[in-house]
Formats: C-alpha cells, structure tokens, sequence
C-alpha cells in the first residue's frame, strides 16, 4: 500500500477519535475552571452516557429510516445519553461535591470515589462484557474507499456532531449573556458574585454542559469501539492529556489539544514505518509522555493563561 | 508499677477514636482467633490474608511518607508494587524469560533497586508539578510501566504472568525446612476438622517475615519522620513556600519521600510475589493504588499506625464483598460490589471524617518529652 494512502487513513481516524476526545475534554476543562479541582470522575461519565444511550437506543430500536448509517431512533437515544450524564453529574455535584470543605486536592481524591461508584453500579447493572449498540454494521463509504479512506458513514455522523455541539458552545460562551457570566465566573469567581452573578446557578449549568457533552462523547466512544464498564476511565488519561496540552481551563486549547492527541495516539502505528519501533500499544504512552513533557515545558499548555500556584 | 498499671496508664493515654478502634480491633482479632480454633475458618487461608493484609499495611506506609509527611499526590502506588513484585519474580521464578531460579534475597535486592531506579526516573520530571498535575502524570506514568510489563513479552511473559516463584525463605538454613519437618496437628472442632499442617507452618513462617519487613519499615519511618528531615516535610506539606522562604531545597526533599515512600511499596511488592507465588500484569491496575489511598485516608493521613490498620480493612473490604457478592446475600457480583464499597468508602470519608480514623497523635513528639511533660487530664 502507498506510504500516502496508509497516512491518510490514520489521519482519517484520528479525525475521528479527536472529535470522541473533544466532547470530554472541553467539560473537563470547564469544569475544572468553574469547580475548581481536576475531575477524575469525568471518564466514567462518559461511560455513563454510553450505557444510557445503549438503554435508550433499545427502546427506541430502529425507529425510522437510516441517517448516516444510523438509524433515526438512535438521535434520541443520543440526546437522552446526555441528559442522563448532566443529571447524574448535576446530582453528585449537589450531593458530593458541594457540602465537602476540604479544597481542591480532596475534591480531586473525592472524584475518585465517584468514579468507583458510577463504574460499579454500571458493572453491577450490565456486567463487564463488552456490548454494542443495535446498529447495523457498517461498510466504508464506497466513494472515499476508492481513494484508499475507509471511513464509515456512521464516523462521518460522528465527526459531524461534534462540529456542531462544538460550534453551538462556541456560539454560547461568545454571544450569550450565559456565557460571558460563565467566562467571568471562572476568570474570578469573588468577582462575579459581586457583580450580581448568581454563581452557583452558573455552577450547576456548568456540570450539565460539561456532563452532557461527556456523555454524547462516551455514547459515540461506544460506537466507535464498544461499551464496556472501563471504557470511560481508560480514556480519562488520553482527555487529561489533551485538556493539559491545550492549557487546562483553556476551551479552544481543549479543542487543539484533543486534535493534536487524537491525531498523535492514531498516529504511532505509523511511526514503525519510519524506523521507529513504536508499536500500537504503546499509542496512548506516547500520548502520556507528550503530556509530561508539555507540563515540564509550558505547565499553562499551549493555550493556558498562567496560573499561580496559590490560585487553585 | 505492674504490667496492668502501664496497660491503664496506656490506656488513659488514648484519645477516645483510639479507644474505640483498640476495642474494635481486638473484638475482630479475638474472633477470628475463635472462629479459627473451632473450624469455621481455615487457619492457613487466614493467615494468608493476614500476609495480604499486612502487605498493604506496607503499600500505605509508603504512600504515607509521600502523602502523609511531604503531601505528595502519586497515583503511581500500583506501579511500584509492581516494580518490586516483578523485579524479584523476575530473578527467581522458574517461568521467568530472563533469569529465574536465583536466591529470594537477590530478588528482593532486585525489586527495591528497579522501584529505586524509576522511582527517580518519575520523580525528575513530576516532583516539580502542581500538586494537581503531578496526581495526573503519575496515574499516565504508572500505566505507561503497566502497558510496558504486558507487552514486553520477551522478557516479563506479558498477560501470561510469572508463575513457580518460590517462597522467600526456600533453600536458608534450617528455617527453610521447618514447614515440612514440623508435626501435622489436627483436631475436630464445632465447626470442623482444624489441621495445622505443612501449608499452615509455611504461612506462619510469611507471617513472621512479614512482621520483620514491617518492624523495620515501621523503625524506619519513626526514625524520620521525628528527626529534621522529617520536620521539613511537614513543613512543605503545610507551605512549601514557607519551606523554601527557610532556605529548604524542597524539590530535594520531595524526591528523598518519593524514593524513600517507593522503596517501601516495592518492599510490599516483594512481599506479595513470594506470598501469592504468582505475578501478573493484573496486580498492577490503578485499582490497587486507589486501594491503597482509601488505606492512608481511612487511617488517617501522616499516621503509621492508621497505615496499618487501613492496610488490615481493605483485606477485610475485598473479603467481605467476596463473600456478600459469592454467598448472594447482596444481588450485585463481588467485583463491582468493591468498586462501589470503595467508591461510597473514599466519598464518606471525605465527607464526615478527612482527617481519619486514627489521625496522628503523639507521632511527632520525641517520647521522652512526653514523658517529663506535667500530668495531663484524660
């Protein structure tokens, strides 16, 4: 096969993979400006969107005719995964998060304990096989595979969605009034309070965003793999990476840096072609190395303001 | 003054959570020991589980030098318990694809030289992160160590594992025969036929080890965490700007409570691979690092003896859950019923109690002070 043609493929899936990662880190990223602690329970939000989206693609079945190799029913399902995610999230924050006096480190070690329990109701509900959702298999589409792509309608769906929910929060932070007291708030949140922003509504809008953006992520994270109850938490890392390369609490550096990782972890196989012997299990380590090296070297990410060390 | 004065004076001593959990403690303890000497409970498997138990007494020691004393976040504890189970098992198991067969000794040289090593080749880059990030790079790092041990094939037998590692004491003078050459006992009890035979003195044999590796793990740390070195952590903990405002090259620091909290892990490591006998890539999933933390905070944070006995109740934990989940008593299997025990465990703690169950006391004070001190009420 032509060096191009293999490259271009890569790429292809990493385009892919990047816009599953964007969905998660963009609400961590908020989340950590507006909460104020990195959390390790987003993963397995994610994973709590996917097996919602599986329930709610399983009423709905294959209501209606196929859109992008997905059928109509699955849209709902989608939207439902979300909300599931921005509820449970919404909740824990309420419940959790909230009412704890013990700072950002305690908040990031509670975060961990809310992964367990989300990760083990799962299991306990649906056990540790991996599942798939009742969508047919797809082929690659025929045009683009005559070029070498192999890229399946339902990868196009994929990317498309993401695009769009990306546009629609840009759309939100820029020109809404919700979105420059949201902006505010993390940028100084003593300051906000006094100036009349009601901070803590700003707060809980601020997990539902993150949290639903989290679990469309981890419903198409299903669709490109499986379901699985680890699924979420084995992708926290690659996220964190992400979120850390673009500058944590930066949205658009959580956009480039889920980008820049994807296409990187979908890369690596390439390298062994170049004299690198670099398998592909060793993708996502690249993917870890790259973040410690960008935290040695521009701890605020590429992105990031600098932030002071007393801040957090 | 007789035995019974100390015991009363050590008891006054107490603060009242310490009393409580000594009232516990030897309440479970007695128990055991009952349910033991009747049959209900197979001496041998028990005190299997005592050795599991007091390896992550030994996990949480180290990770309280790191969280504990100088308030480091590594999540990177299943990693160096791996380093030191693989770095032995490596050496002296016959399945090994390297070496195999050499003495236990060497192994655990080994182990504590490879924990060592890459404990500095993570700490260089991560010690000088935010608090927050090194908790991240450190989770990333221990896995790339994971992927590497699955992988690598060639020369730690991937997903396969390593099996035939023998047990510590194999092939030393005397001691190393003692199981075989000790008489069986047996004898019925309510509950059952007890048998004290060949696996049970081999058990009790990894129990007294344990205890050494312990004691001097435990004199170790008394030792440091008392003296200067160990007063400078604290300082750091509290305010690392202090700390440097004081002339302390705090990054120096940090690394020798890394190195030092990781040696102690990779000793537990050790400790496991001749205790179970067998190794897999398994053993080192986050999930034991996040095991160990809910040890350290359940103890109490900076508390040797909160150390150990965290270490003791995670046992209990993934017991117990085994035997709700196996015996039905709860509808939910036993490993998703862990994940949420220690879930809801961490989030509970960090609710209503962070400081611990037995937060340090006296720890910090120098004995002899406390004894010159005035009388004190209760």
């Amino acid at each position: 096969m032509p060096a191009l043609e293999l490259v271009l493929r890569h790429v292809a899936n990493g385009i892919v993979y990047s816009s599953i990662i964007v969905l998660g880190s963009i609400g961590l990223s908020l989340i950590y400006s507006i909460a104020g602690f990195a959390n390790f329970a987003h993963g397995d939000t994610m994973t709590v969107g996917a097996y919602a989206t599986l329930i709610a693609s399983g009423a709905f079945g294959g209501l209606g005719v196929t859109v992008l190799g997905l059928p109509l029913g699955f849209l709902p399902a989608l939207l439902i995964g979300g909300l599931v995610a921005a509820g449970v999230a919404v909740l824990t924050d309420r419940f959790v998060y909230e009412p704890l006096d013990v700072g950002s480190l305690g908040l990031l070690i509670t975060s961990i304990g809310v992964a367990y329990v989300y990760r083990g109701v799962i299991q306990a509900r649906f056990g540790s096989d991996p599942r798939q959702y009742a969508v047919p298999a797809q082929q690659p589409i025929d045009t683009l595979a005559a070029i070498g792509l192999q890229i399946t309608p339902q990868d196009v769906a994929i990317v498309l969605s993401a695009v769009i929910l990306v546009t629609g929060l840009h759309v939100l932070l820029q020109y809404t009034d919700f979105g420059r007291k949201m902006r505010a708030t993390a940028d100084n949140p003593e300051l906000a309070r006094a100036s009349g922003i009601r901070t803590k509504a700003i707060r809980r809008r601020t997990w539902v965003i993150g949290a639903g953006l989290a679990g469309v992520g981890g419903a198409f994270l299903g669709l490109f793999n499986q379901l699985g109850p680890r699924m979420g938490f084995s992708l926290l890392l690659i996220v964190f990476a992400a979120v850390i390369f673009g500058g944590i609490g930066s949205i658009y550096g959580a956009l480039l840096g889920s980008a820049v990782i994807g296409l990187v972890v979908q890369l690596v196989p390439l390298l062994s072609i170049y004299g690198l012997p670099i398998g592909i299990e060793y993708a996502e380590a690249v993917a870890f190395l790259i973040m410690v090296a960008v935290l040695l070297v521009r701890p605020q990410g590429i992105a990031g303001e600098v932030i002071e060390e007393g801040e957090i | 003054m007789g035995v019974a004065d100390t015991l009363q004076a050590y008891w006054n001593e107490l603060t009242e959570a310490e009393r409580t959990l000594s009232t516990a403690v030897g309440v479970t303890v007695l128990g055991l020991l009952v349910l033991m000497l009747t049959g209900v409970l197979d001496p041998t498997y028990f005190l299997f589980l005592f050795g599991l138990g007091g390896m992550y007494a030994l996990l949480s020691m180290g990770l309280n030098v790191q969280w504990g004393y100088a308030g480091l976040i590594n999540f990177s504890v299943a990693a160096f318990f791996g380093l030191g189970a693989y770095g032995t098992a490596l050496l002296t198991a016959q399945s090994s694809p390297i070496a195999g067969g050499l003495p236990p000794l060497i192994g655990l040289l080994a182990g504590l030289g490879l924990a060592g090593v890459v404990a500095v080749l993570i700490g260089v880059p991560t010690l000088r992160l935010r608090a927050d990030y090194l908790a991240i790079a450190s989770l990333g790092l221990a896995e790339v160590v994971r992927m590497i041990v699955l992988n690598e094939s060639q020369w730690t037998a991937g997903s396969q594992g390593l099996y035939g590692i023998p047990l510590f004491y194999d092939g030393w003078p005397i001691v190393g025969g003692l199981p075989g050459a000790l008489p069986t006992i047996q004898f019925v009890g309510p509950g059952g036929p007890v048998t004290f035979g060949t696996p049970f003195w081999q058990e009790l044999l990894n129990v007294l080890l344990l205890l050494g590796f312990l004691g001097a793990s435990i004199f170790v740390l008394r030792r440091a965490h008392r003296s200067p070195w160990g007063r400078v952590l604290r300082t750091i903990r509290a305010d690392e700007h202090l700390a440097e405002a004081l002339g302390k090259h705090t990054y120096r620091f940090k690394m020798q409570a890394f190195v030092l909290g990781s040696l102690i892990m990779a000793l537990g490591g050790v400790y496991f691979a001749h205790l179970q006998l067998f190794v897999s890539p398994g053993n080192l999933d986050p999930v034991t690092t996040f095991y160990v933390w809910v040890a350290v905070i359940l103890g109490g944070s900076g508390s040797n003896r909160g150390a150990l006995f965290g270490g003791f109740v995670i046992v209990a934990i993934r017991e117990g859950s085994r035997f709700l989940g196996d015996a039905s008593v709860v509808p939910i299997d036993a490993a998703p019923l862990r994940l949420i025990i220690i879930g809801l465990l961490i989030i509970l703690l960090m609710r209503f109690r962070p400081q611990g169950l037995l937060p340090p006391q006296r720890e910090l004070i120098w004995p002899s002070v406390i004894d010159n001190r005035g009388d004190r009420d209760g």
